[in-house]
């Protein structure tokens, strides 16, 4: 068998296992956690056999209905894939198993395992898609599950937090597809590595490249609008309120980073070959990443701002998580700017490394944070700092899980936020150095105020819900012991990843090698035919 | 033949822009069917559609002569998945406005919870 379809095959197991067994409640709650550790098997082992072992290819393809190349739908699984496969996976487990406990029974009914390996499925394809046409469809199929589950509860609040989060991703598909038709009428195909090399060499396919700058921005804006950046934010709060907390959990560990992974690829891997004149009032460059750079970094910059000044004004835990994932991702974008403004192929990996390295970061500590929300609001009914406190004594295992998440968020070593937080500056102190210093040294100022912001509103939510003396609600909670036990073994995760983080960073190496090696790629895909338009 | 087409891409973006805009919870729903519907116009577009006429059929009139250039059938495929995906999503949309509707107790969306 192909390793790349292996997790796609896991996830869909997992979904018609848990729709097959769903008269038996106990055995569909197995078959649903055992399917997603049998899809972080199917992730670790397609990993390694394509990428990270011995003698691995670095890049394994598999064309679906063995139709060559441009013509079929390819599914490629290279370092880039791998990397954001094992993020997923990282949230998908203890996601999954923290739901069995957390939400009701009845709800549990109500379809909500199949969706829910419908939702990792809908990840999982996009991460693998070489196509641009199916990389929509997966956002589609991500969208039907995370729609359903912000409209979960369906009360007053959920049900139109979930419309509204529909108009936007409906309006935002349109967008999607405007810039696809637009990018297939330019350059005559959908697959990825055929774009890129079409575009690399636009003159002999006789292709004229200029409209694909704006095309790539309407790309952007869509997938800004899915990582949920400044000025897309608005949807975040109240989706993330609505939806049950392991799927919040889930919709800011993976499916945002599906907007972030979207912008890395499509940008680095297929638009950075293309010579494409620019000359508007502040940019000026010949690819279209030069577009990219302030547009993403304004972006970024004001999200860490929002992001941060919204959680320290939070009344609720999951509202305090949802703001700092806004501010989280505006760190991850901000990397992934200075790449595209990067003039030097090291520092462009640089930036790449910070923004992966802080994306695998963020899906942990801020999926043990929503799943420890989870806890919370189980043994107490509430998240609302004003009725919380005390939580530390407690349950002192369950505090510990959130300190490490909240020292994480922070960025103290060893845990894995630190390396993240410190590459980010790194990347930007670096394009400070080589480049026109003023912008990057404000910029470096912006995000140790982001930094700062993030230890205030850590700091609220520690005195807020765990320290001090505990409220009549604390007094009355059971803390779910399972739900815990999976809390600390992902705060074990957190801490792991910063002591061992070696091996971490050559993976985020490899992962940002593939992105920006194009003749890799192209050569994996090994499109045929068409050699003139 | 383009001309046409482009505008009634671009009236079909406007009407649904429009509608999105509406603080009625029906048109907003129209509105949303609307725009999918145009960006589904908008991509047979650019399958270069040339007016139809006796040698353009894809069942050749004459065996053995000239095969003619046909539009990009490629789109078509696109546009198939596109509107097979719009109209789920459109389905979903109505009922999920049915439900919020019975929920918030009015169809003006401004009025809703937020």
């Amino acid at each position: 068998m192909n390793v790349v379809v292996a997790p796609m095959l896991a996830a869909l197991g997992a979904i018609l296992a848990t729709l097959v067994t769903r008269s038996r409640p106990r055995l569909q709650h197995a078959a649903s956690v055992l399917g997603g550790v049998a899809y972080a098997g199917a992730v670790a082992w397609a990993v390694r056999a394509a990428v990270l072992g011995a003698g691995a290819p670095g890049a394994v393809t598999y064309q679906l209905g063995n139709w060559p190349a441009p013509f079929g739908i390819t599914l490629v699984l290279d370092g880039l894939s791998a990397f954001m496969l094992v993020v997923a996976a990282a949230v998908a487990v203890p996601a999954i198993a923290v739901s069995v406990r957390f939400v009701d029974r009845a709800n549990q009914q109500v379809f909500y395992h199949p969706l829910f390996h419908l939702l990792v499925l809908g990840v999982t394809g996009a991460f693998l898609t070489g196509d641009l046409f199916n990389l929509f469809v997966w956002f589609e199929v991500m969208l039907m599950a995370s729609f359903v589950f912000v409209a979960f509860y369906g009360n007053a609040q959920h049900t139109a937090a979930a419309f509204r989060y529909l108009v936007l991703n409906v309006v935002g598909s349109v967008t999607f597809l405007v810039a696809v038709g637009g990018l297939y009428a330019t350059v005559g195909t959908l697959n990825m590595a055929d774009m890129s090399r079409r575009l690399a060499e636009a003159g002999a396919y006789g292709i004229d490249p200029l409209p694909v700058t704006g095309l790539a921005t309407l790309l952007l804006a869509t997938f800004a609008l899915k990582a949920g950046l400044v000025p897309f934010q608005f949807w975040v709060p109240g989706a993330y309120r609505a939806a049950p907390l392991p799927i919040a959990a889930m919709l800011a560990g993976a499916t945002k980073k599906v907007g972030i992974y979207a912008i890395i690829r499509l940008y680095f891997t297929v638009f950075a070959g293309a010579t494409v004149p620019l000359n508007l009032p502040v940019v000026a460059g010949t690819t279209p990443l030069a577009l990219l750079a302030p547009v993403l970094l304004v972006m970024g910059v004001a999200s860490v701002l929002m992001g941060g000044f919204g959680a320290v004004a939070s009344p609720s835990m999951e509202e305090l998580l949802a703001y700092s994932s806004i501010g989280q991702v505006g760190f991850i974008a901000v990397p992934v700017a200075i790449a595209a403004a990067a003039d030097s192929a090291a520092l462009r990996r640089v930036g790449l490394l910070a923004a992966l390295v802080y994306a695998l970061h963020h899906a942990l500590a801020k999926g043990l944070l929503f799943l420890s929300a989870a806890t919370v609001r189980g043994a107490t009914g509430t998240n609302r700092f004003a009725d919380l406190g005390g939580l530390g004594r407690q349950s002192p295992f369950l505090s510990s899980a959130v300190f490490v998440g909240f020292l994480s968020l922070i960025g103290i070593p060893p845990l894995s936020g630190f390396f993240g937080k410190f590459l980010v500056l790194d990347a930007v102190t670096s394009r400070a150095a080589t480049g026109p210093g003023v912008g990057a040294v404000a910029v470096l100022v912006v995000l140790l105020v982001g930094a700062l912001l993030t230890i205030v509103y850590a700091s609220r939510a520690w005195v807020g819900g765990f320290w001090g003396a505990r409220s009549e609600r604390v007094r009355a909670a059971t803390v779910d012991p399972v739900q815990v036990a999976v809390l600390v073994a992902v705060a074990a995760l957190v801490v792991a990843v910063g002591l061992g983080f070696e091996p971490v960073a050559e993976f985020a190496g490899a992962a940002a090698d593939a992105a920006l090696d194009r003749g890799a790629y192209i050569e994996a895909v090994a499109p045929a035919g068409g050699e003139s338009a | 033949m383009t001309l046409l087409l482009a505008a009634v891409v671009g009236s079909l973006f406007a009407l649904g822009t429009f509608l999105v805009l509406r603080r009625d919870v029906v048109r907003v729903v129209w509105g949303l069917a609307i725009l999918s519907q145009a960006a589904n116009v908008y991509i047979i577009t650019m399958g270069n559609v040339a007016e139809g006429g006796g040698d353009l059929v894809p069942v050749l009139a004459v065996h053995g002569g000239e095969v003619p250039t046909t539009t990009d059938p490629l789109v078509q495929a696109l546009v198939l998945t596109a509107i097979v995906i719009s109209f789920g999503t459109t389905a979903f949309a109505l009922a999920l406005s049915y439900r919020a509707y019975q929920e918030n107790e009015s169809i003006d969306v401004t009025e809703w919870a937020s």
